[in-house]
């Protein structure tokens, strides 16, 4: 089977965590406990008829003491970038974590997740700024709390990993 | 991913564990190994001797503590068996992180995942029944400056940068769950007599390892214990006894004694390893 690995990369409390345990464990937890280094989980997927082993990488948020280690980046075969709807900063500093990624990781397949989109009252990302986003990114709006989007943002991004492969990059 | 030579002896390690002030026996156990695959050079006359440094590999550090779970038989038995197994497992092995890349780094980890799962099957065959002898288990593999890390019950990894004390790993414990799922706050949690209930175990009825790894840096200091550290000595006293010793030794006497002094009501073991400040990481 193949193996693709995908890290999480964003500023911290976006989310990252509560996808991959969503994605992975069918679970939400209103908790947040900052990841320190980086969490591994895996997941069998089947991305249009292939069946695909999901390493999941889930790496430190940036924050105010540490910023994202580009070692960990390396041999990434995709990213998922995780910005946070209600939080303007988390989706300003995209282009300076997605540059990070790029030195460390190459042209990799991504895609973004803008979440917490159950946070209705609270949303901050108005049209503007979302078509703005969708310019440059492949955009998704996802809940890790509901569940909403986060299985389509994680099928979007396996569809990148082997169209990549096909072609032979 | 980088994997510099790193000299076992660039990096001051120490073990110590102590049946406590209340248990009559000691179920904890730990070891400290280095895995080693090189030619190393000690006398020869060509003048250039550098020639001989291209067969120096990376050297692995291996860093364990398993806790034999309390109140059953063989708990002592059960942690000792583990970590048997896992020196054992990762001594034929031992191969594996040798020219470690990013692109074998996932089998690496599997070997690593492979040899707890090897442990589990050990403590479980035959006739052992399920609930049998148990044992908690925090393994973390450096190999410079990554450290690996394979988690399963409620011991614990942290390491401590600057003066900032970070776990590295998360009680696999009712506890633990009962706060994540939202059914308990802290405090209840705290005041529980189920929260130390393991909820996965090396040889229990449920084994869920969990894998991370972080970046250790020169200066940095790692921290293995048991639980009989960590129910007595607060996080900010440890990152202090940590900060303030001259040596691993200094510092895993220093934490054991902490635990003692506030009661010692289980066995406790620390394993301290301190990252020489002048490694090189090229």
């Amino acid at each position: 089977m193949m193996q693709k690995k995908v890290c999480m990369v964003g500023l911290f409390a976006t989310g990252k965590t509560s996808m991959v345990q969503r994605f992975v464990h069918s679970r939400f937890s209103d908790r947040y406990l900052s990841t320190v280094g980086v969490k591994i989980d895996r997941k069998e997927v089947e991305v249009d008829g292939a069946a695909v082993t999901f390493m999941l990488w889930d790496l430190a948020g940036r924050d105010g003491f540490e910023d994202i280690t580009p070692s960990y980046l390396r041999g990434s075969h995709g990213i998922l970038y995780v910005a946070d709807g209600t939080r303007p900063e988390t989706w300003a500093q995209l282009g300076e974590l997605s540059a990070l990624a790029r030195d460390a990781a190459g042209e990799v397949p991504s895609v973004l997740a803008i979440n917490k989109c159950d946070l209705r009252d609270q949303w901050m990302l108005g049209p503007a700024d979302e078509a703005a986003l969708a310019a440059r990114w492949d955009v998704v709006r996802t809940s890790a709390k509901t569940g909403e989007g986060v299985e389509e943002a994680f099928r979007r991004l396996g569809r990148g990993t082997l169209a990549r492969r096909e072609a032979g990059r | 991913m980088t994997a510099a030579a790193t000299p076992a002896a660039s990096i001051d390690a120490f073990g110590l564990t102590d049946a406590g002030r209340v248990r009559r026996s000691n179920e904890d156990h730990f070891a400290i190994a280095t895995l080693r695959k090189a030619m190393e050079l000690m006398q020869c006359s060509i003048g250039d001797g550098s020639a001989f440094d291209r067969y120096r590999g990376p050297d692995a550090m291996v860093f364990v503590v398993a806790d034999g779970v309390g109140g059953q038989p063989g708990g002592a038995f059960a942690s000792e068996t583990a970590i048997a197994t896992l020196v054992e497992y990762l001594g034929q092995a031992a191969g594996c992180f040798h020219n470690l890349d990013v692109s074998r780094e996932h089998e690496f980890l599997d070997q690593l995942e492979r040899s707890v799962l090897t442990a589990h099957e050990r403590l479980t065959r035959g006739d052992a029944a399920p609930g049998g002898p148990a044992t908690t288990l925090t393994l973390v593999t450096l190999v410079w400056p990554r450290a690996y890390i394979v988690h399963v019950g409620d011991s614990r990894a942290f390491y401590l940068r600057r003066g900032r004390l970070r776990q590295l790993t998360r009680d696999q414990s009712m506890g633990e769950f009962m706060v994540e799922s939202g059914a308990w706050t802290d405090d209840q949690a705290r005041r529980a007599r189920t929260s130390g209930v393991l909820m996965s175990a090396v040889g229990g009825s449920e084994m869920t390892p969990a894998i991370g790894l972080v970046d250790l840096a020169p200066g940095d200091t790692l921290l293995l214990c048991t639980d009989g550290l960590t129910k007595h000595v607060p996080d900010d006293r440890i990152a202090e006894l940590l900060g303030r010793a001259q040596s691993a030794e200094a510092a895993a006497r220093e934490l054991v004694a902490a635990a003692l002094a506030d009661g010692g009501t289980d066995n406790v073991t620390a394993i301290v390893a301190r990252m020489a400040p002048a490694l090189s990481t090229t």
